[in-house]
C-alpha cells in the first residue's frame, strides 16, 4: 500500500463544545489506484484529507488518534520540516475552488515555477521553462504567451487545469483531489476528469478523489469508501457497490438520486438530517434515519464486518441489506 | 397541447458596457438573453438547462419582473406583462412567484420565519386579512413539511434543506399559478435533494401549479419536467418533450451535454460514447456569427458561420412523425442516441 490511514480520529475544540469530525477512519490507496471517498457535507471526508496532507488547522483541530502510513513511515510522527519535504513533492492536493486557491497577485508562471525553485533549487529561468512545459501538458493553449497571465484571466476550467499542473509539478506518488470538478460545468467537468485520469495512468499515481457525486465516482473510481458522521460505513470495489450496496445509507443515496437514463417515479428520500457532530447519536450514527434500525443499532456501535474480499460494511444487518 | 399560461416571445436582455465617467459612451453589450421563445402550459413543468452564463437565470428574473427585458414579450394568460405598470403589474406579479437557489442568502437573517413567509401579505393584503396571517403562515409551514411551532425561529436555526422549504413556503404564500424555481436544489446535499424534489412534485398536484424549473443538473431536470429546453449563450437551441430531448436529441450541443453527464452506473463506463467538447463557452459580449455553437461544434461548416439556424423542426424530420421531430436550431441536425433509457424497476 502506498498510503494507509489507520483508525484516524480528529476533533475540533470550539467554544460550543467538541465536534468529532473523524471517528476512526481506515482506508488505503495503492499506486495507480483511484479511491473515491463519498460523503455529504460534514461527513469528515475533507478533514481526513487535510490530516493526510498535514494542512489541518491546529488548533482548533486536533488529531486524537491513529496512524497515517505513507511509503512505510507514519507521517504523524514526523517533525514539521520533514513533513514539508513530503508535502508537494511526494503528495499533492487539488482543491475545489481554483480561483480562491491560486494567488491572485502572482502570475500563474510564478506560482508553477515556485514549486521547482523551493523544492528542486532551480533558477528562476529554468523554473519558468518548466512552468510552460507543465501548462502545455495540461493542454492550455498558447502556454508560452499565457505563462505571464494572472489567474483571473483564465476561465474556470483552465484554472482547474493549472491547479492540476501545480499538483503534478514534482511528480508526486499520491494526489488528493477534493471535489475537483464541483464548481465546473458538465462539459468542462468531463474535460478535466479525463485529463486527470490520463495523467494518473501516465505517472502511475495513487489518487484519492473526494466527492459527493455518485456519477463521477462510477465514472473513474476503482474502489469507494462511503463516509457518514466521521466513519467509513462501507468500502467496496466500485462495481459491487452499485450492484448491491451492503449498508442502508449507501442504498439510500443510490435510490435518492434522479437519473439521466430513467424517467422516475417518486424519489426515495432518506428521512431526517445528517447528525450534529457535537452530538452524534449513540450506537450506529445512522440509526435515527435508517429504515432497518432495531434496538441493537441504538446501543451498539457496529464494527466493520467483512462482507467479501476487500469489502467491508459497518451495519449490524449488512446481510439483509445486501440481499435487498 | 394544454392551454398556455405563459407565452414568451423574442425575449432579449442586453446589458450595456460603458466607458468613461462623465461622458458615458456605450462600447458594447453583454447579450445575456438573445431571443428566447417558449410557452409554459397550465399545470406543466418546463425545465430549462444550460451551463453557467447561458442566460437561464436572467430569463427567470425577467419572468418575475426583477429585470426589464430589452425587447420581446411575456404573456401571462394572454396579457403582455412587460407593458404593465402600477396596479395591473402588481396583481400579475402575485401570480408568478420565485424560489431562489441559495437558501442561505435568500432569507433575511434578522427576520423570523413567520415574518419571512408572511411578508408577501404586507404587499398584497387582500390575500390574507391581518388577524388571519399567523394561521395562514402556520398552514404553509405544515404544507412544506416543517413544524408549525417553528414560526418564531430564525433562519440560522434551520438546516439547508429546511431553509429551502421556508423559501418554497414564501413562494406559495400568495397562491400563485406559476412558480419560477432557479436551481432550487443545487445547494443541497444529495440525501436532502430528494426530499425537496418530492415536495415540489407534491405541491404541484396539490395546488395545480405550473413550474418553470431552471437547473444545470440534467438528471434532476429530467426527473421533474414534462418538457425541456436547452439553452446555449442566450438562446434556446433545442426544446421538446423530455423523451424527445433525452432519448432523441438532434442538436449537437444537447448531445455533447448529455454524453458528459456522469452516470451512477460503473457498467456504463465502457459502453458509453463520450463527446468531449473542446474549449470554453465564448464570451456573451462577443457572440460568434451565424450559429453561436459553431466554435465548439465538431460538425461546423461554412454555412454555420453565415446563417443563424432557426429554432424549428429541422427539414429532414419535418414530415416524420417520430420523436426526432421537435424544435432544434441546427443546420445539420441528426438524431443521435447518447443515453439509453431504462424502465424503472
Amino acid at each position: 500500500m502506498l498510503l494507509e490511514v489507520r483508525d484516524l480520529h480528529v476533533e475540533f475544540r470550539t467554544r460550543d463544545g467538541v465536534a468529532k469530525a473523524v471517528n476512526g477512519v481506515d482506508y488505503g490507496v495503492d499506486e495507480g489506484e483511484t479511491l473515491a471517498v463519498l460523503g455529504e457535507s460534514g461527513s469528515g471526508k475533507s478533514v481526513t484529507a487535510q490530516a493526510i496532507m498535514g494542512i489541518l488547522d491546529i488548533p482548533p483541530g486536533k488529531i486524537t488518534g491513529g496512524e497515517i502510513v505513507f511509503q512505510g513511515q507514519d507521517l504523524l510522527k514526523l517533525k514539521e520540516d520533514e513533513r514539508r519535504k513530503v508535502r508537494g513533492a511526494e503528495m499533492a492536493m487539488i482543491f475545489q475552488d481554483a480561483l480562491s486557491s491560486l494567488n491572485p497577485v502572482l502570475s500563474v508562471g510564478d506560482q508553477l515555477g515556485e514549486m521547482f525553485v523551493v523544492h528542486r533549487g532551480m533558477s528562476k529561468k529554468d523554473a519558468r521553462a518548466r512552468a510552460v512545459e507543465l501548462m502545455d501538458r495540461v493542454r492550455i493553449p498558447a502556454a508560452k504567451e499565457r505563462v505571464r497571465d494572472y489567474p483571473h484571466q483564465f476561465s474556470g476550467g483552465m484554472r482547474q487545469r493549472i491547479m492540476i499542473a501545480m499538483a503534478l509539478a514534482l511528480e508526486p506518488a499520491l494526489i488528493i483531489a477534493d471535489e475537483p470538478t464541483t464548481a465546473l460545468d458538465v462539459t468542462v467537468q468531463a474535460q478535466v476528469m479525463e485529463l486527470l485520469a490520463e495523467l494518473q495512468r501516465e505517472y502511475n499515481m495513487g489518487l484519492i478523489l473526494i466527492t459527493h457525486d455518485l456519477g463521477v465516482v462510477a465514472d473513474v473510481a476503482d474502489r469507494i469508501a462511503v463516509m457518514y458522521a466521521g466513519r467509513i460505513v462501507e468500502q467496496a470495489p466500485v462495481h459491487d457497490i452499485y450492484k448491491a450496496p451492503a449498508h442502508p445509507y449507501t442504498r439510500g443515496l443510490l435510490d435518492s438520486i434522479p437519473r439521466l437514463d430513467q424517467k422516475g417515479q417518486e424519489l426515495y428520500a432518506i428521512k431526517g438530517l445528517p447528525p450534529n457532530l457535537m452530538n452524534i447519536p449513540p450506537g450506529c450514527a445512522f440509526n435515527p434515519r435508517c429504515p432497518m434500525a432495531r434496538d441493537v443499532c441504538r446501543t451498539d456501535v457496529p464494527p466493520l464486518y467483512d462482507v467479501d474480499d476487500g469489502r467491508t460494511s459497518a451495519c449490524h444487518f449488512w446481510t439483509e441489506c445486501l440481499n435487498g | 397541447m394544454v392551454e398556455p399560461i405563459l407565452e414568451v416571445a423574442g425575449l432579449v436582455k442586453h446589458y450595456p458596457l460603458t466607458r468613461g465617467i462623465l461622458f458615458k459612451k456605450q462600447v458594447g453589450s453583454v447579450k445575456a438573453v438573445d431571443g428566447v421563445d417558449f410557452t409554459l402550459g397550465k399545470g406543466e413543468t418546463l425545465g430549462i438547462v444550460g451551463e453557467s452564463g447561458c442566460g437561464k437565470s436572467t430569463v427567470a428574473k425577467m419572468l418575475v419582473n426583477l429585470e426589464r427585458p430589452t425587447a420581446g414579450s411575456i404573456k401571462f394568460k394572454g396579457e403582455d406583462i412587460t407593458k404593465l405598470s402600477g396596479k395591473a403589474l402588481k396583481s400579475v406579479r402575485r401570480n408568478i412567484q420565485m424560489v431562489f437557489q441559495d437558501p442561505y442568502t435568500s432569507l433575511n437573517p434578522r427576520m423570523t420565519v413567520g415574518d419571512i413567509i408572511g411578508e408577501p401579505y404586507d404587499i398584497h393584503p387582500e390575500v390574507a386579512p391581518k388577524g388571519d396571517r399567523r394561521r395562514k403562515v402556520q398552514e404553509l409551514l405544515d404544507v412544506v413539511g416543517l413544524n408549525p411551532e417553528y414560526i418564531n425561529r430564525y433562519p440560522h436555526q434551520f438546516s439547508g434543506g429546511q431553509r429551502q422549504r421556508i423559501g418554497i413556503a414564501r413562494g406559495l404564500a400568495l397562491r400563485p399559478e406559476v412558480i419560477v424555481a432557479d436551481e432550487p436544489v443545487s445547494a443541497l446535499d444529495v440525501s436532502v435533494q430528494a426530499q425537496v424534489i418530492n415536495l415540489l412534485d407534491r405541491l404541484q398536484s396539490e395546488f395545480e401549479l405550473s413550474y418553470l424549473f431552471i437547473a444545470h443538473d440534467l438528471s434532476i431536470v429530467r426527473h421533474i419536467s414534462d418538457r425541456v429546453g436547452v439553452m446555449y449563450l442566450g438562446r434556446i437551441v433545442e426544446i421538446g418533450r423530455d423523451a424527445e430531448i433525452y432519448d432523441h436529441p438532434t442538436h449537437p450541443y444537447t448531445q455533447a451535454l448529455l454524453s458528459a453527464v456522469p452516470l451512477p452506473d460503473p457498467e456504463a463506463r465502457e459502453r458509453r460514447e463520450r463527446i468531449i467538447l473542446t474549449g470554453d463557452v465564448p464570451s456573451p459580449t462577443n457572440i460568434p456569427s451565424g450559429c453561436r455553437f459553431r466554435t465548439r461544434c465538431w460538425k461546423a461548416q461554412e454555412r454555420c458561420a453565415l446563417e443563424v439556424p432557426a429554432l424549428a423542426v429541422p427539414a429532414e424530420f419535418r414530415f416524420a412523425a417520430g420523436p426526432a421531430a421537435h424544435d432544434s436550431a441546427c443546420h445539420f441536425a441528426e438524431e443521435k442516441q447518447v443515453v439509453t433509457t431504462k424502465e424503472p424497476e
